[in-house]
C-alpha cells in the first residue's frame, strides 16, 4: 500500500463542480480517497493551481503515419534534441518527436491521457507498440471507420445493427477505442483518384453519400453503448467555403445520448472557412459557433493553428494531395486497402501569409464564441496545427485580450477585415481552461466513470499541480506567467506517483491502454459471419486469424465493457 | 596566434570524437574546451597535445593546425567564422559545417559531408572527399549556400546534392548523382562523373570530362566553347521532369539504354 498527500493545493475540478478551493488530497495505491494514515508521503503544494490530469481528446503521436511523418523528416530530429538524463532517454524532434519525446513532453504539460486521433485498423499493431513506448500517458486510440468496405454495404442496405456488428467486432480486434470518421467516404474516393466536396457526394462503387455513413454510425455507435461518440473529421477539410458543408453535417446529429454528446467533430478550425478561393478566404467560425450552441449533441475541438513549422498528417489522403499542390515539398500518400487512406506533408504556418492568418484567428474565434465550455475543446490536432507543446500558449491566448491583441499587431495587416476575433472582448476564466483541457475531454470521451478527468473519491490519481497562485494572477495582464506555468507543471501525478517534476521525468512509467469492448449478441458475432468472413478472406491481403492485435501487445489492459443493444 | 593540436594515440582509435569545439574563435578567447570521445565528455588536453604560439587580437589571426591521427574527428570547423584551420593528415566527417567564414585547408583526405550547408569562407582538400561533400544533411532543402569548396581529388556519390549558392569544385572524378535537387549556385567537375543534377531547378553545373547515364529529362539547347583552352561543351537545360531552369554543361556524355 502507497499513500501520497497532496495537502494545500487550490483545486479546480469542473466534474464535482470545485472551483478554485483549497483543499488535501488523499491517495492510494493510485485512487484518490477520503483520507490517509500519518504515514503517507506529504506534498505541500503551497495554494499553487492543481487540476485533474491532463486529457488530449485529439493529437497524432503514434503509429504508422506518425512514424511515416518521422521517415520523412529527417531534418525536424535536428530541433528539441534533449540528452539522457536520469531515468529519461534521449530525445529529438519538434513536430514529429521520437515517442519518448512525446511522452515527457506531454507529461511536463500535466497530461497523463491521450488519445491518438486515427489508427487503420489493418496497422493497429505498430499503434500499440508506440503506446508501450509512450510510457506516461493512458493512451486511446480512435479507429477509422471511413471507408470500411462492410461498413459502407452495411450503410447501403441501410443495415445500422449489421453496421453497429462490424464496429464492435473490429474494435474488438485492434483493440480500439472509438469510432473514426476521417472524411467519409470521401479517403475511398480517393482510392479512384476522386473525392467527395460534401455529404451529398455518393462515394464510387458503394453508391452511399457521406451524409448516409454519418448517420448510420452515429446510431450504431449508440446501440453499442460505447464510451465516446462518433469522432468526425467532416469533409472537405481546408476548403475556402467548407463552413457550409459543416453546419450541413451538424444538422444531421440527432441527439441519442443524455450523458455526453453524439458526435465529437474535431479540428473544426480547418471546417470554419467562408470565401471561394484562397484569395477571399475569411472566417466563419460565428455561424459555425452558433451552430454548436444551439445543439448540445456536438462537441467540438478547436484544431487551433500556431505559426511555425510542423508536420500535417491524417488519414485524409485527397486532401494532403491538395495540399501537396500548393506547397510542392515533400508528400506521402498511402492506402490502406478496404479501409482507409493516409497522407503527410511537411508544412511551415507564417504571420505572412494572409491565409495562415485567417485560420490563427478562426481557432480562437470559435473557442470564444461557443458559449459553453464543455462543448469547445482545447486541441491542436497536433501536430496538424501545431505541435502539442503550443497548448500553453493558447491558453494564454484564450485568457487575454491583451495578449490577442498584441499578437494580432504583428501578424498579416488585411487579416482584420477577413476575421472578427479583434471585435471579442472575452476572456477565459481558470474553470473555463480546466474544462477545455481535461474534464470536457473526460466527459466527451466518457472516461470520466472510469475515474479520468476528475479529483473525486474514487477517482484516478492523475493530477498536474502548476506552478502559479490563481488568486494572485491576473491572466488578462500576466498572461506570459500563464503559459510559462501551463509550459511546466510542479508535479505531475500519474495513477498516485510523482512522474514528473519541475520538467523533469522522474520515474520510467507504465501506462494503460484503454480500449472498447462492446458484448454483441451471439447472432451478431461478426467472427462468425458467414457472409463477413467470406468476403474479409477474399479482399483482405491477411487472414482473417491474424488481423487481431494479440494481447501482447497490450500489456496493460483497460477495457471498458458495454452491453450491446441490437 | 598559433595553436597546434596533436592527436594522442588512443587507446580505442575507432570511436570517433565529436570535436565541433575546434574553430579559431574559441582559442583566442582562451577557453577550456571539450570535445566528446563515444559518450565521455574529455578534455581537449587529454586527447591533443596543445602547443600555442603568441597570443591574438581577433579570431581572424588564429591558425589552429591539428596533426596525428584525426581520421575519426568529427564536425572540426563547425560554425567556424574566421581564422584558419590546417589539417595535416586525413580529416573525419561533417568538417567545415555550417562555416560562414575563414579557411580549412586539409592535406590528407576528408570524409564524408565535407562543408555541408556551408555558408561561406572557403575549404581546400587536397586529397579525396567523402560522399555527400558540400550537400545538405538529411531532409535538408537547401544545402550549402555560400562560400567555396574545392576538392584536388575525387569526391563521393551526391556531391553539392540540393547545392543553393557558392561554388564547389572538384578537379578529380565525382560519384554518381552530383548536384541532385541543385536549386543555385556552381559546381564545376573537372573529371568524370554519373547521373548529375538530377531534379535540379537553378543554378550552373559544368563537367569538363564525361557523363556516363547521363539523364534523359535534359534538353539539348546549344553548345559552346568553355575557358580559355576554348573546351567545347554541349550546354543543356533542366531538370525538365522538374520544371527546372537549371544548367548543365558537359564536355562528352552517353545515356544508359
Amino acid at each position: 500500500m502507497t499513500e501520497l498527500l497532496l495537502r494545500n493545493a487550490c483545486v479546480i475540478d469542473p466534474l464535482n463542480r470545485v472551483n478554485g478551493d483549497v483543499m488535501d488530497i488523499a491517495i492510494r495505491d493510485g485512487w484518490i480517497v477520503e483520507s490517509v494514515g500519518n504515514g503517507a508521503e506529504v506534498i505541500d503544494a503551497r495554494g499553487f493551481l492543481t487540476l485533474p490530469g491532463g486529457i488530449d481528446s485529439h493529437t497524432h503521436i503514434c503509429g504508422t503515419k506518425v512514424n511515416f511523418g518521422r521517415y520523412m523528416m529527417p531534418e525536424d530530429m535536428r530541433a528539441g534534441r534533449t540528452i539522457r538524463k536520469g531515468v529519461m532517454h534521449a530525445t529529438s524532434g519538434y513536430s514529429v518527436p521520437t515517442t519518448y519525446g512525446n511522452s515527457y513532453r506531454y507529461s511536463a504539460m500535466g497530461y497523463t491521457s491521450i488519445l491518438e486521433g486515427a489508427m487503420a485498423p489493418l496497422e493497429a499493431r505498430h499503434t500499440h507498440e508506440e503506446f508501450s513506448a509512450t510510457p506516461l500517458q493512458d493512451t486511446m486510440a480512435n479507429t477509422l471507420f471511413d471507408g470500411n468496405w462492410p461498413v459502407m454495404e452495411a450503410v447501403k442496405e441501410k443495415d445500422v445493427k449489421r453496421a453497429a456488428a462490424i464496429v464492435a467486432w473490429t474494435l474488438a480486434a485492434v483493440k480500439g477505442f472509438a469510432v473514426k470518421l476521417t472524411n467519409p467516404g470521401g479517403t475511398e474516393a480517393w482510392g479512384w483518384g476522386k473525392n467527395v466536396t460534401c455529404i451529398r457526394d455518393p462515394v464510387p462503387h458503394f453508391e452511399v453519400t457521406p451524409a448516409e455513413i454519418i448517420e448510420t454510425l452515429i446510431r450504431a455507435n449508440e446501440l453499442l453503448r460505447l464510451p465516446h461518440s462518433v469522432h468526425l473529421h467532416c469533409n472537405n477539410l481546408g476548403a475556402p467555403g467548407n463552413y457550409q458543408c459543416t453546419i450541413g453535417t451538424f444538422d444531421l446529429v440527432p441527439d441519442l445520448n443524455k450523458e455526453r454528446q453524439s458526435l465529437y467533430a474535431t479540428h473544426v478550425q480547418f471546417h470554419a472557412y467562408g470565401g471561394t478561393s484562397w484569395k477571399d478566404i475569411n472566417s466563419k467560425a460565428e455561424p459555425v459557433a452558433y451552430s454548436v450552441n444551439r445543439k448540445p449533441q456536438i462537441v467540438i475541438d478547436m484544431g487551433q493553428m500556431m505559426f511555425g513549422k510542423t508536420t500535417t498528417m491524417t488519414a485524409d489522403g485527397p486532401m494532403e494531395w491538395n495540399l501537396y499542390r500548393l506547397h510542392h515539398n515533400k508528400w506521402s500518400n498511402h492506402d490502406v486497402e478496404l479501409e482507409t487512406t493516409s497522407g503527410i506533408i511537411p508544412v511551415y504556418y507564417s504571420k505572412k501569409s494572409l491565409v495562415n492568418c485567417v485560420m490563427w484567428a478562426i481557432g480562437l474565434e470559435l473557442a470564444l464564441l461557443v458559449k459553453d465550455p464543455w462543448q469547445c475543446l482545447l486541441a491542436t490536432d497536433n501536430p496538424n496545427g501545431a505541435p502539442f507543446v503550443r497548448y500553453p500558449e493558447i491558453i494564454g491566448l484564450l485568457m487575454s485580450k491583451r495578449y490577442r491583441d498584441e499578437e494580432f499587431r504583428t501578424i498579416h495587416p488585411d487579416t482584420g477585415k477577413r476575421v472578427i476575433l479583434d471585435t471579442l472582448d472575452r476572456e477565459l476564466g481558470w474553470h473555463d481552461i480546466a474544462v477545455m483541457t481535461r474534464a470536457g475531454q473526460a466527459k466527451a470521451l466518457g472516461i470520466a466513470k472510469i475515474g479520468k478527468g476528475h479529483l473525486g473519491v474514487g477517482a484516478e490519481a492523475d493530477i498536474a499541480v502548476y506552478p502559479i497562485r490563481i488568486r494572485d494572477t491576473d491572466p488578462s495582464r500576466d498572461y506570459a506567467a500563464v503559459v510559462s506555468a501551463f509550459q511546466r507543471t510542479a508535479w505531475t501525478i500519474k495513477r498516485g506517483r510523482v512522474v514528473c517534476r519541475d520538467g523533469d521525468v522522474v520515474v520510467e512509467g507504465t501506462n494503460r491502454t484503454i480500449w472498447a469492448n462492446s458484448r454483441v449478441p451471439e447472432a451478431f458475432d461478426m467472427g462468425r459471419d458467414p457472409e463477413f468472413v467470406k468476403k474479409f478472406d477474399r479482399y483482405y491481403t491477411v487472414r482473417m486469424a491474424n488481423y487481431p492485435v494479440q494481447d501482447a501487445y497490450i500489456p496493460r489492459s483497460g477495457c471498458i465493457e458495454s452491453e450491446a443493444v441490437l | 596566434m598559433r595553436v597546434i593540436l596533436t592527436a594522442k594515440p588512443r587507446k580505442k582509435p575507432l570511436i570517433p570524437v565529436e570535436a565541433e569545439t575546434i574553430i579559431p574563435r574559441h582559442f583566442r578567447q582562451g577557453r577550456d574546451l571539450t570535445v566528446w570521445e563515444g559518450n565521455r565528455e574529455r578534455s581537449l588536453r587529454d586527447i591533443f597535445d596543445v602547443m600555442v604560439e603568441r597570443t591574438a587580437a581577433a579570431a581572424e589571426e588564429v591558425e589552429v593546425i591539428l596533426r596525428g591521427d584525426v581520421s575519426r574527428f568529427k564536425r572540426v570547423g563547425e560554425y567556424m567564422d574566421a581564422g584558419k584551420i590546417t589539417i595535416e593528415g586525413d580529416i573525419g566527417m561533417h568538417c567545415g559545417n555550417f562555416m560562414t567564414g575563414g579557411t580549412i585547408e586539409i592535406h590528407g583526405n576528408a570524409d564524408g559531408w565535407l562543408g555541408r550547408e556551408m555558408r561561406g569562407g572557403r575549404i581546400l582538400c587536397h586529397g579525396n572527399a567523402g560522399h555527400y561533400a558540400g550537400s545538405g544533411y538529411r531532409g535538408e532543402k537547401f544545402g550549402m549556400k555560400g562560400g567555396t569548396l574545392e576538392i584536388l581529388g575525387n569526391a563521393g556519390d551526391f556531391a553539392a546534392e540540393y547545392l543553393a549558392g557558392g561554388e564547389v569544385i572538384i578537379h578529380g572524378n565525382a560519384g554518381d548523382l552530383p548536384g541532385v535537387e541543385m536549386v543555385n549556385g556552381t559546381l564545376t567537375i573537372h573529371g568524370n562523373c554519373s547521373r548529375p543534377c538530377g531534379n535540379m531547378t537553378g543554378g550552373t553545373c559544368t563537367v569538363l570530362g564525361t557523363v556516363r547515364g547521363m539523364l534523359p529529362t535534359f534538353r539539348k539547347n546549344s553548345t559552346l566553347l568553355h575557358g580559355s583552352d576554348k573546351i567545347p561543351l554541349t550546354v543543356f537545360e533542366g531538370d525538365i521532369a522538374n520544371r527546372g531552369k537549371g544548367i548543365l554543361q558537359v564536355r562528352e556524355y552517353s545515356y544508359d539504354d
